[in-house]
């Protein structure tokens, strides 16, 4: 039995530009059919916009009030977080869409494989860095790694750790949304695979139910995950801004 | 011994032993939070999702064992 075979990529369009693979597979499907999905629902939602907001207006606007109220004034402050809350916005939106487009059964998710969480965390991580060294400038950059609060001669020690737990964070970013996307639809086929592996359909009285449940599950925790990403990413850029020491 | 079987053994042991700690952790998390709630009803919203993030976090541990018995089983 492969257990990880609905985590193939198949190629359906073979594309190439020079030595570069740009194949549409059904990875590349499913994360359009996803983020195209959404963005339709949002601009239905959004169009015509009212000063009092209608049924369906109100739903956007709380999306946007949550990630605004909810991870941007908490993170990183009052003062900067209208001006960051377009990334962690879209970062929000984008996991939260490629997450709940593999719940369809048959669907492929995105997010679960390495390239896509892989990709945003990078990106993150180089945006933290760019905007640490615009807004705190060499001398403050370099004191992130290197806090004047510290005696001299613990930098043997300090500097060492500082460095590797900035490289450390994407990929705890990374490792963090794929292995939930992996984990939890992998539980769900070795539920149902235990039917055609005891040959024998009573197992299905007990196996059906228990991954009904294990769905509702996905379904929250695919929730918390865009949430646990978008809230890190707002961490760290308040990290950068605002800087501790 | 073969090295497919002792990398098999290898993933068997990984996952359960890496389930220890999470389990404990996520236990903690939850008996506390129950605490906090017996001890303030009102704040049973708050203190639930605030429980339900650290959950998260500490559940996210335990799939990186899990990564790591794939790659024993696939890779290895």
């Amino acid at each position: 039995m492969e257990v990880l075979e609905h985590f193939y990529n198949k190629v359906i369009i073979p594309l190439k530009i020079g030595s570069f693979d740009i194949s549409i597979t059904n990875l590349t499907v499913w994360m359009f059919a996803g983020v195209g999905f959404f963005i339709i629902l949002l601009v239905l939602f959004s169009i015509k916009p009212r000063k009092v907001p209608g049924k369906r207006q109100v739903v956007v606007e709380l999306l946007i009030d949550f990630v605004r109220r909810g991870i941007c004034f908490n993170m990183i402050g009052p003062k900067d977080s209208d001006r960051w809350l377009p990334v962690v916005l879209s970062v929000f939106v984008f996991i939260l869409a490629n997450n709940m487009i593999g719940l369809i059964p048959g669907a492929y998710t995105p997010t679960s494989n390495p390239v896509v969480p892989l990709t945003l965390a990078i990106i993150i991580f180089i945006t933290v860095q760019i905007t640490n060294l615009a807004k705190n400038k060499v001398k403050g950059y370099v004191q992130t790694f290197a806090p004047p609060s510290v005696p001299k001669w613990m930098y043997v020690i300090v500097v060492p750790v500082e460095l590797i737990s900035t490289i450390a964070k994407p990929f705890s970013l990374f490792i963090r949304l794929m292995a939930n996307m992996l984990a939890g639809h992998t539980i769900i086929y070795v539920i149902l695979g235990l039917i055609t592996y005891f040959r024998s359909y009573f197992i299905a009285i007990a196996a059906v139910p228990f991954a009904v449940v294990m769905m509702l599950l996905e379904i929250f925790v695919s929730a918390i995950q865009a949430y646990i990403f978008a809230m890190l990413t707002a961490l760290y850029i308040g990290d950068a801004v605002h800087p501790k020491h | 011994m073969d090295p497919k079987v002792a990398a098999l053994i290898a993933a068997g042991f990984c996952m359960g032993v890496g389930s220890i700690g999470p389990g404990l952790a996520i236990g903690n998390l939850v008996g506390k939070a129950l605490e906090g709630i017996s001890r303030q009803p009102e704040a049973a919203g708050q203190i639930n999702t605030a429980m339900l993030i650290g959950i998260a976090f500490a559940e996210a541990i335990s799939l990186y064992a899990l990564v790591v018995a794939f790659l024993l089983i696939f890779v290895a």
